[in-house]
């Protein structure tokens, strides 16, 4: 029979036992916990630390008092966000250019990397994965100026569309093909940077596998189902809960529409982020408020990183937290 | 070995964490800025134990003391980049007894770091930008961000004359001046000229056009005849500009010439309607021009990628013949940036055989209005944390800018040196390029302290095409002679209120959407009304009107 008045004893003894551990764990291993230290006081100095910054959301920013002196005044500007139809339609299109991608981005570089790693030649393998991650290097405002030619009145695409005698498009300053164009400029320039993540996945499965697969017959379809996509699906899983914890910053894709939008698209166009760079820099509104809109987006991105976490861990996967 | 290897560890850790350390502790080039104005300043105050009674004396000649000033001011750096071997700087420099210190701002970047700098205490002495009317100026105002200007300016009577003009003293808050206003001319008349539409005459003719467009009806039979001839078969497209921001300063003009703003959307106008003042762009003239700018829109008559324009993109169109017609900005840059162009693609014909300014159209209510915004465009500020004897000294550089004798010199470079004088003739004695070669801070230091657009029309301005001065000169006079400025109440724009202070209207965006809209202008007109009603049209101008009223405006 148990003794229930040893159990909290046993406890204690286990915590210290672990204490002890821990300590031993650190002391055997100091030099790795050493050079823990740089990353440690970067997270610090970086993150943690400009944190207080923060308080300003609830403040009205005086030059001379500074962030600390500077008054309180409640959830004022969480009101006057709120209520302020611009921002409530910047958030409408972050959520929507951000689904988007995920439904159109997301699946891509996965097919993708699966795609090359079916390919047997080394060279053409090579080939394909250094022609389609070049464009990631390339910046959007070089790129914005290339697809504004490419999709202007006088451009290729428009140039083929009138070919065939249709009328010309304007695929820019259009709000039914602005969000389209997004989609597909932003999934041409980084599906082969995003998918590097999934090659090194893929070659990490064990060739025995696949060796065994032959034996049983399969043939390459099954393999992909049976043993390459279950070989990669934890890393997908980390990947979908880092995407939608990042959603609101990578929907935003600020540079790529800052760099592509105009003014006749705003309604479908203009994120979070745009709004926050028109409003900061063109209206010169009160930091507090800018830091307002800061904040209002980190709580939806830590309340979607959660629980895409849950969604994740419930599915069966190990997640991130 | 395991030692070594041990010791190794902790010595790149410490050096990583020194270098983090050190990297925290360098602080920004702003910082420095401060540091070295705040040791200057405690230089200064040592100083002027000894020198109490020395002001006097040193009034009308070179000041004792020396002093750095750090200057943030578009381009500074490589306009100051070889300033010991630069006569015209040098010459100030001694005059004066100071070091002009730069610190770079850059056009795309100058908003942003003043705001930062502004921010976190690193303003430099003197900083540029364009801040009138906006949330952040009423800030620095109010919360001792930037200097205010001493009452009595006599001390600095050139810049005191210069600070008389109605549409600086206009800015007066509580009676102080807290900026001196970059100047662009002396009159508002000049303002025609910041909107110019130039059209192809010579593809105009070729599309059967004999007779120069004199309406608003003609200007659109000219650009329908060209766009539909594409002479050069190019599929030349209709008007675009260099920046769709100045698109309302044409469009405006069909009817509601005061809605027109510079694009800051901080210094809009205020008419009186229906017994009430209300921002020009919201007068019930507005619509008019919208269903202008839509029908030339939807007749083709507009480039299909105007919303896009960039850079010198409009420029580019313009002289290869993709664009039947450019909006730009300035007698200057059709003499350089558009001239340029054009002598590189038609070396054998001067560009203004082929090229002609649109005249001035009659509104919808008969007159001829022209483009008007202000006789400046951004301001000088001077940091709050400076002390007066500094302010003294900025006051002075300012006043000795807008002597003659050195509008003269950075004109034309050092007198007897770069240009002689014959009465009051100028001959040069060196190429523009030479000049620009050996005194390199003229171009851009001229703006220092105003703009000096005046001198775009000045026969000895050797800097321009001659011809280009020319028709600048003669299309002045019809300036003058035929058109008007729209009414408006000018104190309104500056007035200080809850509301307005935190408004904008961007009426450059809601008619470049109108125009390029699918929708009945009608309908995009009002809910366009509605949104700005939304943000507090009424309320702002309800305050606006009891402001009017207390400051006996009528």
């Amino acid at each position: 029979m148990l003794d229930k008045a040893a159990i909290p004893a046993n406890r204690k003894y286990l915590k210290s036992k672990k204490r002890e551990s821990l300590l031993k764990a650190i002391l055997n291993y100091k030099y790795f916990y050493i050079m823990l230290i740089p990353i440690l006081v970067w997270y610090i100095v970086f993150c943690y630390a400009p944190m207080y910054g923060t308080t300003l959301a609830f403040k009205t920013y005086n030059y001379s008092k500074g962030i600390v002196g500077s008054p309180w005044i409640g959830f004022a500007h969480f009101k006057e966000i709120l209520s302020d139809f611009q921002y409530i339609s910047a958030v409408k299109n972050t959520l929507i250019i951000s689904f988007g991608k995920l439904i159109l981005h997301f699946p891509i570089p996965i097919i993708l990397a699966i795609l090359l790693n079916e390919i047997t030649k080394q060279r053409a393998k090579r080939f394909f994965q250094t022609t389609l991650t070049f464009p990631h290097f390339v910046s959007w405002v070089v790129l914005a100026g290339i697809i504004t030619n490419i999709l202007g009145q006088n451009g290729v695409v428009n140039q083929i569309i009138t070919h065939f005698g249709m009328e010309n498009v304007n695929f820019l300053s259009n709000p039914d093909t602005f969000r389209p164009v997004i989609y597909i400029t932003h999934i041409w320039k980084e599906m082969g940077w995003d998918s590097i993540i999934y090659m090194a996945a893929l070659a990490g499965i064990n060739p025995d596998l696949y060796e065994a697969a032959d034996i049983d017959g399969a043939n390459r379809w099954q393999k992909i189902c049976n043993v390459t996509w279950p070989g990669i699906r934890p890393t997908v899983a980390i990947m979908l809960i880092l995407y939608v914890g990042n959603m609101l910053n990578i929907g935003g894709s600020f540079d790529q529409i800052l760099n592509l939008y105009s003014s006749p698209v705003y309604s479908v166009a203009d994120t979070i982020d745009t709004f926050i760079y028109r409003t900061t820099f063109t209206t010169g509104a009160d930091f507090g408020y800018m830091t307002a809109l800061g904040l209002l987006k980190s709580s939806v991105n830590l309340v979607m990183i959660y629980t895409a976490n849950t969604i994740v861990k419930k599915s069966g996967e190990q997640g991130l937290f | 070995m395991k030692k070594v290897k041990q010791l190794m560890a902790v010595l790149l850790t410490a050096a990583v964490l020194m270098t983090a350390v050190t990297a925290c502790g360098s602080g920004s080039e702003g910082s420095k800025q401060t540091n070295t104005s705040a040791s200057t300043a405690a230089s200064t105050a040592a100083g002027n134990a000894q020198q109490q009674d020395t002001s006097k004396e040193e009034s009308g000649s070179i000041p004792k003391e020396p002093m750095t000033l750090t200057v943030a001011f578009w381009d500074i750096d490589q306009a100051l980049a070889n300033a010991e071997k630069d006569q015209f700087i040098q010459k100030v420099q001694k005059d004066l007894n100071v070091t002009l210190k730069p610190i770079n701002i850059t056009w795309d970047d100058y908003s942003q770091k003043i705001q930062m700098w502004a921010a976190s205490s690193q303003l430099p002495d003197i900083f540029s930008i364009d801040a009138i009317g906006t949330q952040y100026y009423r800030n620095w105002t109010q919360q001792g961000v930037v200097k205010p200007l001493p009452e009595d300016l006599s001390k600095y009577p050139t810049l005191e004359k210069y600070m008389s003009n109605p549409d600086i003293q206009a800015l007066k808050q509580d009676g102080k001046l807290y900026c001196v206003p970059r100047g662009l001319y002396d009159s508002l008349d000049y303002c025609a000229h910041d909107r110019n539409v130039w059209y192809r005459w010579d593809l105009a003719q070729k599309a059967g056009i004999t007779k120069e467009p004199e309406t608003w009806e003609e200007f659109k039979s000219m650009l329908t005849a060209i766009v539909k001839a594409d002479p050069e078969k190019k599929k030349i497209g209709g008007m675009t500009a260099v920046n769709v921001k100045q698109l309302g300063g044409f469009f405006w003009l069909y009817s509601n010439p005061a809605a027109m703003s510079d694009g800051s959307g901080s210094d809009f106008k205020w008419i009186k309607e229906d017994g009430r003042y209300i921002p020009a762009a919201f007068s019930k003239n507005t619509l008019p021009s919208l269903e202008n700018a839509r029908d030339m829109y939807e007749k083709g008559l507009i480039d299909k990628d105007i919303a896009l324009v960039k850079g010198q993109e409009g420029y580019d169109k313009f002289a290869s013949g993709k664009v039947a017609a450019l909006l730009e900005v300035g007698y200057d840059n059709v003499s350089t940036k558009m001239n340029e162009r054009w002598k590189k693609l038609y070396p054998d014909t001067h560009m203004l055989d082929s090229v002609k300014r649109v005249k001035y159209f009659p509104a919808t209510d008969g007159t001829k209005y022209h483009a008007v915004f202000r006789t400046f465009w951004s301001e000088s500020y001077f940091s709050g944390k400076i002390d007066d004897k500094k302010l003294d000294r900025i006051l002075m550089l300012y006043d000795y800018f807008l002597k003659p004798e050195t509008k003269e010199s950075y004109r034309f470079g050092v007198k007897d040196v770069d240009y002689a004088k014959e009465g009051d003739k100028i001959k040069t004695l060196i190429s523009l390029d030479e000049l620009k070669k050996k005194q390199p801070s003229l171009e851009v230091i001229q703006g220092l302290v105003e703009f000096d657009n005046q001198f775009q029309y000045d026969p000895n301005n050797f800097t321009l095409d001659p011809r280009v001065v020319e028709i600048g000169r003669e299309d002045m006079e019809v300036v003058r002679k035929e058109t008007k400025i729209p009414e408006y109440q000018p104190q309104l724009t500056y007035v200080s209120t809850p509301t307005k202070d935190k408004f904008t209207i961007m009426d450059h965006d809601f008619l470049l959407n109108i125009m390029m809209g699918n929708k009945p202008v009608g309908q995009m007109w009002e809910n366009v009304k509605k949104e700005y009603e939304a943000k507090g049209l009424s309320r702002m101008i309800d305050e606006v009107n009891a402001k009017a009223k207390e400051a006996g405006i009528n």
